[in-house]
C-alpha cells in the first residue's frame, strides 16, 4: 500500500522532474537578433595571394602609387 | 531567423576560425552549452565584419597551370585619338584588356568604345560576318572562299571586258591600316581605275583641300596634347566630348590651368556644357560668324600685323572684303549671333593667345565646306596663331586611320602622298613600285589615267545618270564596299535604287553592314559578302589625328573565316593577273590556309621609300616599334622623348618625318613652327603656289624662317637646280647625286636633297613661303557665305545664293543653283520648315553596324531619336518619348523616337547618323544574314537626307537639310 | 591604412560612358544589369553636369544594415561586398540604397548571375581570389592583383577617381585649387547658399539641388 503510493509519487515526481527539466532546456521564444553580422562565406584580404603573399604594406604602397595613374598632373605638371 | 549556409566550401567550424558570437568563447560550462545548442544558427557565425579566414592554402592569383599568356599592345580602332590598349591573350584567346598609362596620347584613358574593345575578340554570340556569303534568290547562302573568289573575280573580269575598268567603283576604308590603305591605292591603280575613295570624302575632304591650299599640308597643325598649352580654344562645329572624348582630357586640363573654352554649335552639346562661352549659330552660317569675328579683330587692331607681313599673302584683300560685307548687322541677320557676343568671342580669342580653333564636321559637311574651313584658317592667320604651340588649326579627324588613308590610301585624285595624278607622279610611283609605267598605263582606259575618279559620295549617280552626262566611258556597273558603310552617305532612297541597278555588289567587311541588308531588301542576287579581319587581327601602323604613327601588334588570329584586307588584295590581284607586280617588294608569309600575306613591315618600308612629300619616309617599322615599347619616356606636353632609347624623337614621329630613317628626323609635332630648327620639328609655310602673284611675292618675308636656317628669307622648294645654285650640290654623296640629278626633293629617291637641305643648312625642302589668305584655284578666292541648297531661309538664299551648276565635276554633272532655285520655287522651306542636322554619339562609330553589335555599347543607345525643341514639338503635338515620322523633301520618311529637349534651338532638329537596319518604319532584320544583324537597329538618318555637294571636293551637305516632323497617326 | 573610395569630378565628367562599359567588359556584366551608370542633370542646357554613380561603399552601409540574411560584409579597405549564395533576392538593399547600386538580373527572379549584383570595387567576392568561381559570380578581383577598379582607371578625362581615399583627396584637392572652382557641386550651396538665390529670405527659394 505505502509502496504503491510511494511508487506513484516517485513516478509523479519523476514525471514532474522530467517536465521541469524540460523547462530548463527550453529555447527562448524570441530570437535575440544581432544586426549586421555577416553570415556568408569567408573572404581573403586582397594582399593574401601572390604577388603580395600577405604583405599588407607592400600592397598598400602599390595601390597608392597606382592611384596616381589617374592623376595626369603627375606626368604633365601644371 | 538565420539561414544555414548551403555552400560546400571548406568547413568553417575548423579550429582556425574565430567564433565571436557575442564574445570570445574561452570556457564553456555544460549549462551554457545546453542553452546555446538549441540555436539553429549557422555554425560558426561571424560576428565581426572581417570574415577573413583561411579557406585553403593560398595559391597564385593568376592561373596556375602553364598556359601561354601574352601581352599584345595595340591601338583602339574607333577614332583618331589613338588610345593604346594592352591586350592579354591566353592560348590565342583575348581574355583581358588593360589601360596603357604610359601612353603620352591618352595616359590610359578610354571612352565607352575603347573600354569595351575586348568584345572584338569574343566568339560566342558574335555578330560578325563569319563566312563568305552570296545572295541567292533573296536569301543569304554560305560559300567557300574559293567559290567566292572565283565567282566574284570572274564577274569583275567580265564587266571589265565589256565595259572597261572604270565600270567598277572600289571604296576603300579609313579603317584600313596604313599598309592596307596604301596597298589598296596600288591595287586599284593596277586594276586600271581611279574610281576609288574612302570615308575622308564625306568627313574632312574639304578640310584637306581648303587647308592645304592655304598653307601647304591639309592636316591638324598641332596635336591634342598641344592643346594643354593653349590659352583659349574655340570649338566650332566640333562635339569633341562625344566624338573625341579622350581629347577632352587635354582640354579640361588646359581649362583647369587657366584656358578659356568657347563652343559654337547649333546644339548645346556635351562639349558646350564644358564651355565658358556658348554660341548658338544657325547651321551652315560659319563664314558670317568667323568673318564677323574678324571684323572686330581688324576694327580694334587685334591682328598680328608683323606675322601677316612676314607670312601671309592677301590679308589686305580679305580685310577689305570682311569690313565691307560682314558688319555686325549683316552677321546677325545671317547667323543669328548678336554683335555683343561676336565681339566678346573675338576679344577672347585675340587677347588670350596663343589661341586655337578646333573644327570637325560642323564646318566641313557643306556645299561651301572648302570655304568655311579656309575662313577658320584666315582667322588664325590674322591672329598669328599658326605655327605656334598652343595655337594652330586643330582639326580632329574621325576614324582611327582616316588620316593615314588620306595620306597614302585610295584617293581618286591622287597617288599615295598627295603626289597627284600627273604623268610625273605616275612615273615616280612606278619607279618606287618597281613596275613599268607603260604597263600601268595600259591597264587604264584611254585618257582616264590622269583624270580624278568619282567620289563615294556620288557613286549612286555614277550608276543612275544617263551615260552621255557622265565623264567616263561606262556607267558604274559594280560596287565594292571594302570597309565602308552605306548609311553614312546621303540620299538613301536613291542609293537603294542604285543598288537595284548594279550588276554586282561586293561587301568586304568584318560585319555584313547595312549594305547587305539594303541589297537583300531590294534585289535577289548578285551580292557577295566577304569576311574581313579587324585591325585587332593584324599588325600594322595607324596614323592618329595629330599625325603620330603608332604600331599595332596583332592581338588574335582572324576570327571565323575572316582574312586581313591585304591578304584579300593579293588574292584578287592573283585572279586579275597582277599579283607579281603588286607584291614585288614585299616579304610574303603564308597564312593558316596557305594564302600569301605580305608582311605589314615590308609594306611600310615601301611607303617609307616613296613618300617624301609629307614625310612618311622616316617612320620605319623599327623606329615605330621602339616608340610603342618606350611610351613612358615621352613628355606629355611636348610629346618629346627625354632620354631613353627614343631620345629626341617626338612620339609616333608625327609626319612630316623627313628623309630616310637614317636621317633620324624626330617628326613634327606642330606644323609650320618657325621657332624651332627644322631638324627639331620646326617648319614654315610651303611654297606650293608659285613665287609671286600680281607683283606681290609669295615667298616669306625677310627675317621669317625656321630657327637656325642658313637662308634667312623666303625661298622656293628645293630641287637639284637650287641646290647647285647655292653651291650645296657637292655635299651629296656620289650615290645620292646619281639619284638626285634632275629631281626635286619629292622625287629624289635617295633622300639626299632633303638631308643636305635640312641637316646641313637648317632649311626646309618645301620652301619658305607665305600662307595664302586669298586663293585663285577655288570657286571663291576669298570665302563667301552661300546658303545651303536646302536652306530654311529663302530670303537669305536671295542674298547669298549658291554656286552655278558644274558640268563635269569628278566625272559627274553636279547641280547647285538648279536645286536651290527649285527648292525656293517649290516652297520647300515652308513645307519642311525644320533644319535637320546629324552628328555623333559617343557610344557608336560611323555607320554603326560594328559598334551596335557590341552588347556593352548597344545597351546604352537602343533607339534612334530626333532631338526637337519644345516649341517645335508643341506646335506639332509631339510628346517626348513617342515615335514620330521625320519627312524629307525627297519623299522619304523615317520613324524615330522624339526627344524633346532644349539642346536644339527652335527650328533645328538633330538625328544621330550611326543607326541602320530599319527602312522607313520597317525592321530590316530579315534581310541580314542569320546571326549577323547588329543588336540595335534603327532608321538611318541618311535615308532622309538630300542632294548637295561641296564645290571643290564633292563633300556631301549633311549638316544642313530640311525636314518636317509629324506624329504617327 | 588604405581606405577605398570613389570620387567623380563633375567638372570633368563628359558622360562618355567609358566607366560603364569598362565595368561591363571587365566583369562580364550581363545586359540589363547596370553596376555603374552616368547620371546627368540639366541635360541639354547651361548647367549640365554629369556624374558617374555606382556603389559608394559606404562606411555605414544601409544595404548591410537592412539585409535580412546578413549577406554583406565590409573588407578592411572599406569595400562593401556580399555573398550571393546567401542572398535571397528580396530587394530590401535596393530599397535602402540611396544610389541605386543593387541590381537584379532581368531574366527571371534568379537570373543567370544569381540574385543581387552590384559594384564590387573590382574586389570580387567571397570566393577564392581570382578563381573561376569568383569571376563567374562577382566579376574581376583587380584589388587582389594590385590594380584599381577598371572604371576609374579607364575614365576618359580622369573624372572618376577610384582608389585609396587619401590619395584621391589629394588629387582632387590639387585640381580644385588649380581651377579655383568646382567644389560647389558637392553641396556648397547647401552649406553656404547659392550665389544666384534671392537675397531676401522671404522670397521663395528655387528648388534646392535641382538646377545648379
Amino acid at each position: 500500500m505505502i509502496s504503491k503510493l510511494m511508487r506513484i509519487v516517485a513516478v509523479a515526481s519523476g514525471a514532474m522532474a522530467a517536465l521541469m527539466l524540460a523547462g530548463c532546456g527550453e529555447r527562448p521564444q524570441v530570437i535575440d537578433y544581432k544586426q549586421g553580422k555577416y553570415q556568408g562565406k569567408p573572404d581573403e584580404p586582397p594582399y593574401a595571394a601572390a604577388p603580395f603573399n600577405g604583405n599588407k604594406d607592400m600592397w598598400e604602397r602599390d595601390i597608392r602609387n597606382r592611384t596616381q595613374n589617374q592623376n595626369e598632373y603627375r606626368r604633365i605638371g601644371s | 531567423m538565420l539561414l544555414t549556409r548551403k555552400s560546400d566550401s571548406a568547413p568553417t567550424t575548423g579550429p582556425r576560425l574565430k567564433r565571436q558570437a557575442g564574445g570570445r568563447i574561452s570556457t564553456m560550462d555544460r549549462r551554457t552549452f545546453l542553452k546555446r545548442s538549441g540555436l539553429a544558427a549557422g555554425a560558426g557565425a561571424f560576428a565581426s565584419q572581417l570574415p577573413y579566414g583561411a579557406i585553403g592554402p593560398a595559391t597564385a592569383a593568376a592561373e596556375s597551370d602553364a598556359k601561354s599568356v601574352q601581352k599584345k599592345r595595340t591601338v583602339c580602332t574607333h577614332c583618331s585619338v589613338g588610345c593604346a590598349v594592352d591586350a592579354t591573350v591566353e592560348n590565342g584567346v583575348w581574355t583581358r584588356q588593360e589601360p596603357v598609362f604610359e601612353s603620352p596620347l591618352n595616359l590610359g584613358a578610354h571612352c565607352a568604345k575603347g573600354a569595351s574593345i575586348r568584345e572584338h575578340g569574343i566568339v560566342e554570340h558574335s555578330h560578325r560576318l563569319k563566312t563568305p556569303m552570296k545572295l541567292v534568290n533573296g536569301k543569304w547562302q554560305r560559300l567557300s572562299w574559293d567559290q567566292a573568289m572565283n565567282e566574284v573575280s570572274a564577274k569583275m573580269l567580265e564587266i571589265r571586258k565589256d565595259s572597261g575598268p572604270d565600270a567598277i567603283f572600289w571604296v576603300g576604308s579609313s579603317k584600313h591600316n596604313n599598309e592596307q590603305a596604301y596597298l589598296m591605292r596600288k591595287f586599284v591603280s593596277f586594276w586600271g581605275t581611279n574610281n576609288c575613295d574612302h570615308q575622308a570624302r564625306i568627313c574632312h575632304s574639304t578640310t584637306v583641300a581648303g587647308v592645304a591650299n592655304t598653307w601647304g599640308y591639309g592636316a591638324m597643325t598641332n596635336s591634342y596634347n598641344d592643346m594643354q598649352n593653349t590659352k583659349c580654344a574655340m570649338y566650332i562645329g566640333s562635339n569633341a566630348a562625344e566624338a573625341h572624348p579622350v581629347s577632352m582630357l587635354h582640354m579640361l586640363h588646359a581649362k583647369e590651368t587657366g584656358a578659356k573654352m568657347i563652343v559654337v554649335d547649333p546644339r548645346f552639346t556635351r562639349t558646350a556644357a564644358k564651355a565658358d562661352e556658348y554660341v548658338r549659330i544657325r547651321s551652315g552660317t560659319d563664314i558670317p560668324f568667323l568673318f564677323g569675328m574678324l571684323y572686330h579683330i581688324f576694327k580694334n587692331g587685334w591682328e598680328d600685323q608683323q606675322y601677316i607681313n612676314d607670312r601671309v599673302y592677301g590679308m589686305d584683300k580679305v580685310k577689305a572684303d570682311v569690313m565691307a560685307k560682314w558688319t555686325p548687322d549683316k552677321v546677325e541677320e545671317v547667323c543669328g549671333v548678336p554683335e555683343a557676343q561676336v565681339y566678346k568671342i573675338a576679344e577672347m580669342m585675340a587677347k588670350n593667345k596663343p589661341s586655337t580653333v578646333v573644327w570637325c564636321m560642323g564646318q566641313t559637311q557643306h556645299t561651301i565646306g572648302n570655304a568655311i574651313v579656309r575662313a577658320s584658317c584666315i582667322l588664325q592667320l590674322a591672329l598669328g596663331n599658326i605655327g605656334v604651340s598652343g595655337g594652330g588649326a586643330n582639326i580632329f579627324r574621325g576614324h582611327d586611320n582616316v588620316q593615314g588613308a588620306t595620306d597614302v590610301g585610295p584617293n581618286p585624285d591622287s597617288l599615295p602622298g598627295y603626289y597627284g595624278l600627273a604623268t610625273g607622279s605616275w612615273k615616280y610611283w612606278a619607279g618606287v613600285w618597281g613596275v613599268d609605267y607603260e604597263w600601268i598605263k595600259k591597264q587604264y582606259a584611254e585618257g582616264m589615267m590622269e583624270k580624278s575618279g568619282m567620289t563615294v559620295s556620288r557613286w549612286i549617280d555614277g550608276v543612275m545618270l544617263p551615260n552621255d552626262t557622265i565623264d567616263q566611258g561606262p556607267n558604274l556597273r559594280a560596287m565594292v564596299y571594302w570597309g565602308h558603310a552605306p548609311n553614312s552617305q546621303t540620299r538613301g532612297t536613291q542609293m537603294a535604287e542604285a543598288m537595284k541597278k548594279l550588276d554586282l555588289m561586293v561587301v568586304i567587311d568584318p560585319y555584313p553592314s547595312a549594305t547587305a541588308a539594303m541589297c537583300a531588301m531590294v534585289r535577289k542576287d548578285g551580292v557577295y559578302l566577304l569576311p574581313a579581319a579587324t585591325q585587332l587581327e593584324t599588325s600594322g601602323s595607324v596614323t592618329a589625328s595629330n599625325r603620330s604613327l603608332q604600331w599595332r601588334e596583332k592581338v588574335i588570329e582572324p576570327l571565323f573565316e575572316s582574312k586581313p584586307d591585304h591578304t584579300l588584295m593579293v588574292a584578287f590581284a592573283d585572279k586579275f593577273g597582277f599579283k607579281k607586280e603588286l607584291i614585288k617588294n614585299y616579304e610574303i608569309v603564308k597564312d593558316k590556309d596557305g594564302w600569301d600575306e605580305p608582311t605589314p613591315e615590308s609594306i611600310l618600308k615601301e611607303i617609307n621609300k616613296g613618300t617624301f612629300t609629307i614625310g612618311y619616309s622616316g617612320q620605319s617599322p623599327e623606329r615605330l616599334k621602339l616608340h610603342m615599347k618606350n611610351m613612358s619616356t615621352f613628355d606629355v606636353k611636348t610629346l618629346r622623348a627625354r632620354g631613353g632609347p627614343c631620345d629626341g624623337d617626338y612620339y609616333g614621329l608625327p609626319w612630316p618625318c623627313y628623309g630616310t630613317p637614317e636621317l633620324k628626323h624626330p617628326g613634327s609635332p606642330n606644323l609650320y613652327q618657325t621657332s624651332r630648327h627644322v631638324m627639331d620639328g620646326g617648319g614654315c609655310f610651303r611654297a606650293n603656289f608659285g613665287v609671286e602673284r600680281d607683283g606681290v611675292s609669295l615667298l616669306a618675308g625677310d627675317g621669317s624662317y625656321p630657327k637656325g636656317s642658313d637662308l634667312t628669307f623666303g625661298y622656293p622648294e628645293f630641287d637639284h637646280v637650287l641646290l647647285k645654285k647655292l653651291g650645296w650640290w657637292d655635299e651629296l654623296t656620289e650615290d645620292e647625286k646619281k639619284k638626285a640629278e634632275g629631281k626635286n626633293w619629292k622625287t629624289d629617291l635617295s633622300g639626299g636633297i632633303i638631308r643636305v637641305t635640312m641637316k646641313n643648312h637648317g632649311c626646309h625642302p618645301f620652301g619658305n613661303a607665305k600662307a595664302r589668305a586669298v586663293v585663285w584655284n577655288f570657286p571663291d578666292g576669298i570665302p563667301q557665305h552661300r546658303e545651303p541648297l536646302y536652306s530654311p531661309r529663302p530670303d537669305m538664299v536671295a542674298k547669298y545664293p549658291t554656286h552655278d551648276d558644274k558640268k563635269a565635276f569628278w566625272r559627274l554633272p553636279t547641280q547647285f543653283k538648279t536645286v536651290q532655285d527649285k527648292n525656293v520655287a517649290d516652297k520647300v522651306s515652308t513645307n519642311f520648315p525644320l533644319v535637320l542636322t546629324s552628328g555623333r554619339l559617343v557610344e557608336f562609330e560611323g555607320g554603326g553596324d560594328e559598334t551596335r553589335s557590341n552588347p556593352w555599347l548597344a545597351e546604352l543607345q537602343q533607339e534612334n531619336f530626333i532631338e526637337i525643341n519644345p516649341k517645335d514639338a508643341n506646335d506639332r503635338g509631339v510628346i517626348d518619348g513617342e515615335y514620330v515620322w521625320v519627312k524629307s523633301p525627297t519623299g522619304a520618311q523615317i520613324s524615330v523616337k522624339a526627344m524633346v529637349t532644349d539642346r536644339v534651338g527652335p527650328g533645328t532638329t538633330f538625328i544621330p547618323f550611326h543607326f541602320a537596319g530599319w527602312w522607313q518604319g520597317k525592321d530590316m532584320l530579315e534581310f541580314y544574314p542569320e546571326g549577323a544583324a547588329p543588336i540595335v537597329r534603327g532608321e538611318a538618318v541618311n535615308t532622309a537626307t538630300t542632294y548637295g555637294y561641296d564645290s571643290v571636293t564633292m563633300m556631301q551637305e549633311t549638316k544642313t537639310t530640311l525636314c518636317q516632323v509629324a506624329r504617327k497617326a | 591604412m588604405a581606405r577605398m573610395k570613389f570620387l567623380c569630378d563633375a567638372e570633368r565628367c563628359i558622360e562618355c560612358n567609358g566607366c560603364v562599359t569598362a565595368c561591363k567588359q571587365e566583369n562580364d556584366v550581363p545586359w540589363g544589369v547596370n553596376r555603374r551608370r552616368v547620371v546627368t542633370i540639366n541635360d541639354g542646357v547651361p548647367g549640365e553636369r554629369s556624374i558617374s554613380v555606382a556603389c559608394m561603399h559606404c562606411s555605414d552601409a544601409p544595404c548591410m544594415a537592412v539585409c535580412p540574411v546578413d549577406c554583406f560584409y565590409r573588407s578592411e579597405e572599406g569595400v562593401v561586398l556580399h555573398d550571393k549564395d546567401l542572398c535571397i533576392g528580396c530587394g530590401y538593399c535596393f530599397y535602402a540604397c540611396p544610389f541605386g547600386a543593387p541590381q537584379f538580373p532581368q531574366a527571371g527572379a534568379f537570373g543567370v548571375r544569381g540574385k543581387m549584383d552590384k559594384c564590387t570595387f573590382c574586389a570580387g567576392g567571397p570566393e577564392k581570389d581570382n578563381s573561376e568561381a569568383e569571376f563567374k559570380k562577382y566579376g574581376r578581383n583587380r584589388l587582389a592583383e594590385g590594380k584599381l577598379p577598371a572604371c576609374a582607371e579607364m575614365c576618359s578625362t580622369k573624372a572618376l577617381l577610384g582608389g585609396d581615399g587619401d590619395t584621391i583627396a589629394e588629387i582632387y584637392r590639387q585640381r580644385a585649387t588649380t581651377r579655383g572652382k568646382g567644389s560647389e557641386v558637392w553641396g556648397w550651396s547647401t552649406a553656404y547658399g547659392r550665389p544666384e538665390a534671392p537675397k531676401s529670405p522671404a522670397a521663395p527659394a528655387a528648388a534646392p539641388g535641382g538646377k545648379s
